[in-house]
């Protein structure tokens, strides 16, 4: 936290920054200057956003307008000339070897121009060693959903048709859907020898290489200290076991790809989280260069973590497409996208914590395992290991293979589900230890701007005023909690921006990232606006395109972090090149020319101020660029850098139905410098109410005598609606690190780690009764109500 | 969908003649056309009631009896203030149906017909007994949200939370086919799986809802309808509960309970209505009525949970009901 | 557009060829029972004779729609729900399908200025009903009151139910024009939104409105 007094290298000069939390109160976090050794090419710093003019205020959406008048085109609203439509078939087994897929009747079908019959399927565990496995003419069927072939026909009810007509014989197999069962020795092996899922640009898939028996994969280790003495050094202990349950995205667009593939290229609109990722993929897949491959994502509907890569559905387009000789358009129907597309894994946790009678944790002792169908990622120690000090720590993630849809990164992996579990049994030791859960947390907890959040979040939350666990005497109860959130600060190299300043004073940036939902399409244009002394509007911003400078994938919550800092750069550079041309005609040197409110002019006069539009008319050429790639951070620190994020949960349950309702949530969250206020809390708005969502309503159920998923809708499938959003008040603090030229940080994820564990904590304090598994459907309430009354 | 032909017909004799050779009603279409995009139904011949003359509206007569054109929307059921006035568990049970949208094309008619939400049903890749096959998947399966009576044969619950309400009001079918009009109680239409497993109700071919008749109620008479989901945006019922009492001075002369979600059909509850008819209503004999209203109950699996709501929203229709009466003098 | 002849039975215009003749012919094991399903309704229907004079299908319809103020012409088969023929036929993509079953309101459409799903309209069915779509909830350039809201409150984020909602919300707005926060989250109730944007169209939905009471 100090400022760090740093050898100067060559190229490098010594900048002051922003550092710490406008308005902290605990000692040292508040607002200072640090230094720091950055690039002498490098913007100079940006001053705290109350000095601003455009970053860090509340600027409406450039989109928006396209938004709410249906103008915004997404992937299954292009229309191309001679577009066909794609159709899939899917297996109806969970597990099975295919004997023969006869497409004859599919390709006669007068309709259809292509067809294509999948040999590798996507988005999978693979395996090892291949040898594991005989040769066989297809791939084996794993999981129910799992494609089979496609067609492209002359409109979309040809091509869905046609894939009717497409016979497979299938022998089943035997088939395992629940992860206790699949944990057993003689369980049915969902992959003969040990596989491993690739990671995702999102994070999911898991550690490759860990041991595997049966289905069951892992356990990858992370251990410090001896949890053994950690425990006898305990005071106190709890433990207990937790339940969640798998999860689907859900995200509106379903996966999505138009593929036009040309003689010398392949074109794809894309839905998609991270357009170079579709187009290294595609690349790979067709057998193509890189640089041959274009994909344009200009909005999207939603991804959540589900979208990166091309997928199968991507391949079968492009494949299509190639065949047919013209575009392909393919959109999975919402029931493949629950089946095939991604979930959040589900968890069986077993957390023991032990602390001293003052409150500090010894020893942390976590045995997590969960499936990920026929995916990994199950893994819920992040909380567990990087939310609180303490000394000693054994964390055990194991993957288990089941029958079933594949897992993919979900906002925050394994996130919300080891806060589920560590925030509830945080909450139990400091009633054992007969201490405030805020002030247990406090003192185990080294975040600086956490320690500001639970502050702040407590006033606001009247948190002081809450009562004694099961307080309300009829049946309605009510009551509070609170639980933490942690991300991580995600840097990704691979982002950069081009801004071009046409003579015309027009500004535009160009970057291949894509706005996920986000906002950094506004994001960006402010960043570019504050530099030129424009307004956001002024800027035009042109992404989610690969024929761009590269962008950053929007997974991680790393979106803004690598993309801002090289758009400021590259406006700063194409700044600097309008001022050196301006330089003779104000008769000053570059570096004295201002930019503000729409106007140019000498530092130090400003009556002779022209207007943007008229100094850009002075460019010696038509326009001017800058272009900059993302440089690393100012400073690696030893860990990653977290951010944080506090919320207070009120609900009511009603004890005789079982029925909860979230009826007010404060919110506290910190993401670096917040570059749009609005932006940031409608992401926290929306990880708020995924998170309610998660705990009360969702849940992803297969049929266990079949292995078929029997909701696979978004009827059956429960996502909270308008009745089930409560208030919800946010608190955003700016937390300068002073780590890149805007130092901003992604909120995505952290918005929605800690919502299922603040609901959780406040049903104890509404009812005096733990509820430990998701999701806490009446059912469940009404269950462990009534094993409370027994007991 | 399979492609179809529509017929249009402009007189209800048209349209039963075109009907009974192989056609498919299509009023509102929401439920018809959710089977035909799940492949459960196939019809190459849709004979469209929207143009149908005389369907659509609600009216009285001088007695206070009401008529119900089968092709009122729910969503004019629900405000209409007639209904609202005459019976109020009526226009409640609208009201909470689906959603705004839905209400706004979905008919009275059809949603007494509608076909179960059963997900194994539902689904086209479960071959279940009430589609001709051997087994009830929910038995051994996922039976969160099915029936806790009458289940043996078939788990479904009934889907219609209009039918319950109109039930506890004694709501009657007017049907009318090619030999003529005809009456049925609506608490008699619905057939259980062991009288009709596949259809669960019966209309000859080509027969036609064309109202849903209440007689006027009789004075005293409060009806409630009360709902429980596990969301209240759009969810179907985890229960969902209609009472209808006739009162005289607090006391309770005849009662109907009606549940719904708990059985393949509307499920009356005779051990409810004995708890309370020739008894004040109270907050104990609504205790009691609501016990009984769970006698006799055979949950399955997973919805042992439908017990302890029933007996909630069983009770908290009968004080509901009953503090209507409160205003009269 | 093939027609039946009033009175004829769907078999009977096979002359004879029985159903069971038809699918073995055909080649349809039972396994293909759904795909033979769809085929035949077509076979039968296309091979149909002269249909009665008020049966439409199953070629395509030619339709004449009002759109947004204008009449449109189209041919679409009875089967094509108003979805379809607003974003295939008529290039509407304003109109987005997310569950196609009437779920989540996603494709939330006006007939005569009442909020239906489009996925669950046949395109033959909306007849002389005016059908408003987001494209034309406003006139060109314009932005009606909720969407000039929704744009100020950020009531959108990745945009997709956006056009359900603001139709929902201002089909609200024309029937009440003071609504309660409670009547608001009732017009959306049936409106999906993943990203979770609610709280922003609540506030945009109850400012509009009062934009709306200060400018009758």
């Amino acid at each position: 936290m100090s400022g760090k007094s740093s050898t100067l290298g060559p190229g490098m000069r010594a900048d002051t920054l922003p550092f710490g939390i406008p308005g902290a109160q605990a000692p040292g976090a508040t607002l200072t200057t640090v230094s720091r050794a950055v690039a002498e090419n490098e913007p100079p710093p940006l001053s705290p956003n109350s000095d601003l003019r455009v970053v860090g205020k509340p600027v409406p959406r450039i989109d928006g307008a396209l938004k709410v008048t249906g103008r915004a085109r997404y992937t299954a609203d292009m229309q191309l000339p001679g577009m066909l439509y794609a159709s899939v078939a899917t297996s109806r087994l969970p597990h099975a070897r295919v004997k023969s897929i006869d497409m004859r009747a599919a390709q006669a079908h007068p309709g259809v121009r292509a067809v294509h019959v999948v040999k590798r399927v996507l988005g999978v565990a693979v395996l090892r060693d291949k040898s594991a496995e005989m040769p066989a003419d297809f791939p084996i069927v794993r999981f129910a959903g799992q494609p089979i072939a496609a067609v492209a026909a002359v409109s979309q009810t040809a091509a869905d048709e046609a894939a009717a007509l497409i016979r497979v014989e299938y022998e089943p197999l035997p088939f395992v859907v629940d992860v206790d069962e699949a944990r057993k020795p003689d369980a049915p092996l969902v992959y003969p020898g040990p596989a491993d899922q690739p990671h995702t640009a999102g994070g999911g898939g898991g550690l490759q290489n860990l041991p595997q028996q049966g289905n069951v994969h892992g356990p990858a280790r992370n251990e410090r200290g001896n949890v053994e003495t950690g425990f006898k050094q305990a005071d106190v202990m709890v433990e207990a076991e937790f339940r969640t349950q798998v999860q689907t995205h859900g995200a509106l667009e379903t996966h999505g790809m138009v593929a036009d593939w040309r003689g010398d290229g392949l074109t794809v609109y894309a839905s998609t989280q991270s357009t170079s990722s579709v187009r290294d993929e595609l690349a790979e897949i067709m057998d193509l260069p890189e640089s041959r491959v274009r994909v344009l994502t200009e909005y999207m509907g939603g991804g959540f973590g589900a979208k990166f890569g091309a997928g199968n559905a991507g391949a079968m387009a492009a494949e299509l497409s190639r065949k047919a000789g013209a575009p392909v358009r393919l959109t999975l129907t919402r029931k493949d996208e629950h089946l095939s597309t991604g979930n959040r894994p589900n968890s069986r946790q077993h957390l023991k914590i032990g602390a001293t009678k003052d409150g500090h944790l010894t020893a942390i002792d976590l045995r997590c395992f969960g499936t990920g169908g026929v995916g990994t990622g199950a893994g819920a120690g992040g909380p567990a290991a990087n939310m609180y000090q303490c000394p000693n720590l054994l964390v055990e993630e194991s993957d288990v293979f089941t029958n079933a849809g594949p897992a993919a990164a979900f906002r925050a992996p394994g996130h919300p589900q080891g806060c589920f579990a560590l925030e509830q049994v945080i909450d139990e030791l400091a009633e054992k230890l007969d201490l405030d859960p805020l002030e247990l947390r406090g003192r185990n907890d080294n975040s600086a701007v956490r320690r500001e959040e639970r502050r702040i979040g407590a006033a606001r939350a009247h948190w002081a005023a809450r009562r004694a666990p099961g307080a309300d005497r009829g049946p309605i109860k009510r009551g509070i909690g609170v639980a933490q959130a942690l991300w991580y600060r995600i840097v990704n190299l691979d982002s950069a921006c081009e801004v071009r300043i046409g003579r015309d004073g027009s500004v535009e940036l160009l970057s291949a990232v894509q706005d996920i939902g986000g906002g950094i399409r506004t994001a960006l244009a402010q960043v570019v606006a504050e530099e030129l002394g424009r307004e956001a509007s002024d800027v035009r911003v042109s992404i989610g395109d690969t024929a761009y400078p590269v962008g950053p994938p929007s997974g991680g919550s790393m979106t803004t972090t690598s993309i801002t800092p090289a758009a400021r750069a590259a406006v700063f550079q194409a700044r600097q090149a309008m001022s050196a041309a301006l330089g003779p005609f104000f008769g000053v040197s570059a570096s004295e020319i201002e930019m503000r409110d729409g106007k140019v002019f000498p530092r130090a006069d400003r009556s002779r101020a022209i207007s943007f539009r008229q100094a850009a008319g002075r460019l010696r050429t038509s326009e001017v660029v800058g272009r900059a790639s993302r440089v690393a951070d100012y400073e690696q620190p030893k860990q990653l850098v977290q951010y944080g994020g506090v919320q207070f949960v009120e609900l009511a349950v009603d004890t005789e139905t079982g029925v909860i309702k979230v009826e007010h949530v404060v919110a506290v969250h910190d993401c670096g410098r917040p570059l749009n206020p609005l932006a940031v809390e409608s992401q926290i708005n929306g990880g708020i109410i995924q998170g309610i969502s998660y705990a009360l309503y969702e849940d992803r159920r297969l049929d266990r005598n079949t292995g078929l998923m029997v909701n696979p809708n978004l009827e059956a499938y429960k996502i909270a609606g308008a009745f089930e959003t409560p208030e919800i008040e946010t608190v955003i603090l700016e937390n300068y690190l002073a780590l890149s030229s805007t130092d901003a940080g992604g909120i995505g994820e952290p918005a929605t780690v800690a919502t299922a564990a603040a609901i959780a904590n406040a049903f104890y304090n509404a009812t005096g009764v733990r509820v430990r598994m998701l999701p806490m459907t009446p059912a469940v309430v009404l269950d462990a109500l009534r094993q409370e009354m027994r007991a | 969908m399979n492609n179809f032909v529509v017929a249009n017909p402009r007189s209800i004799d048209e349209a039963i003649r075109q009907a009974a050779k192989s056609g498919t009603y299509k009023a509102g279409g929401i439920d018809l056309i959710d089977c035909m995009k799940e492949g459960l139904a196939s019809p190459p011949l849709l004979v469209n009631l929207s143009a149908l003359p005389g369907l659509d509206t609600v009216s009285a007569d001088g007695a206070g009896n009401l008529r119900i054109g089968a092709m009122v929307t729910l969503a004019a059921l629900a405000e209409n203030p007639v209904v609202n006035e005459q019976a109020r568990a009526v226009a409640e049970a609208a009201a909470r149906s689906a959603t705004p949208q839905i209400r706004n094309m979905a008919t009275a008619g059809g949603n007494l017909l509608q076909r179960t939400r059963c997900w194994y049903y539902r689904r086209v890749d479960f071959n279940c007994r009430r589609k001709g096959g051997q087994t009830c998947f929910a038995h051994d399966g996922e039976n969160e949200y099915h029936a806790i009576f009458d289940n043996q044969l078939c788990a479904m619950v009934h889907p219609s939370s209009l039918a319950v309400a109109l039930i506890a009001v004694e709501a009657r079918l007017e049907l009318t086919g090619a030999q003529g009009k005809r009456e049925v109680a609506l608490e008699q239409f619905y057939l259980t799986p062991e009288q009709d497993l596949h259809t669960g109700y019966h209309l000859d071919a080509g027969e036609l809802v064309t109202a849903v008749l209440i007689a006027a109620a009789p004075a005293r008479r409060v009806s409630t309808f009360v709902k429980v989901g596990q969301k209240e945006s759009f969810d179907w019922p985890l229960a969902d509960v209609a009472v209808a009492m006739q009162l005289a001075n607090g006391r309770c002369r005849k009662a109907r309970v009606i549940l719904g979600a708990a059985a393949p059909v509307p499920w009356r509850s005779r051990r409810a209505e004995a708890e309370l008819e020739s008894h004040e209503v109270t907050e104990q004999t609504a205790l009691r009525a609501a016990k009984a209203s769970m006698e006799g109950a055979t949950p399955l699996e997973r919805n042992t949970y439908k017990v302890a709501i029933f007996e909630t929203v069983v009770r908290r229709a009968i004080i509901a009901a009953a503090a209507q009466d409160g205003g009269h003098a | 557009m093939a027609r039946r002849r009033h009175g004829e039975s769907a078999k009977s215009s096979l002359k004879g060829l029985s159903r069971r003749d038809f699918l073995k012919s055909a080649g349809f094991g039972a396994a293909g029972l759904a795909g033979a399903k769809l085929l035949e309704a077509n076979l039968l229907a296309a091979q149909s004779g002269p249909a009665a004079s008020d049966e439409i299908g199953p070629g395509p319809v030619p339709l004449k729609l009002n759109v947004n103020g204008t009449p449109r012409a189209i041919a679409v088969e009875p089967r094509t729900t108003l979805a379809q023929a607003l974003r295939d036929n008529l290039g509407l993509t304003g109109t987005k399908v997310v569950c196609d079953r009437g779920a989540c309101s996603a494709c939330t459409v006006w007939l005569d200025a009442t909020p239906v799903n489009a996925c669950m309209v046949l395109a033959v069915d909306v007849g002389k009903r005016r059908v408003t779509t987001i494209e034309g909830l406003a006139p060109e350039g314009r932005l009606h009151p909720v969407q000039a809201a929704f744009v100020a409150h950020d009531a959108t984020q990745c945009g997709y139910c956006t056009p359900g909602m603001v139709m929902s919300c201002a089909a609200l707005l024309a029937r009440n024009a003071n609504p309660s926060l409670d009547d608001v989250k009732r017009a959306v109730s049936g409106n999906l939104c993943r990203c979770g944007t609610y709280p922003k169209v609540f506030a945009a939905t109850l400012a509009a409105a009062e934009t709306q009471r200060g400018h009758p």
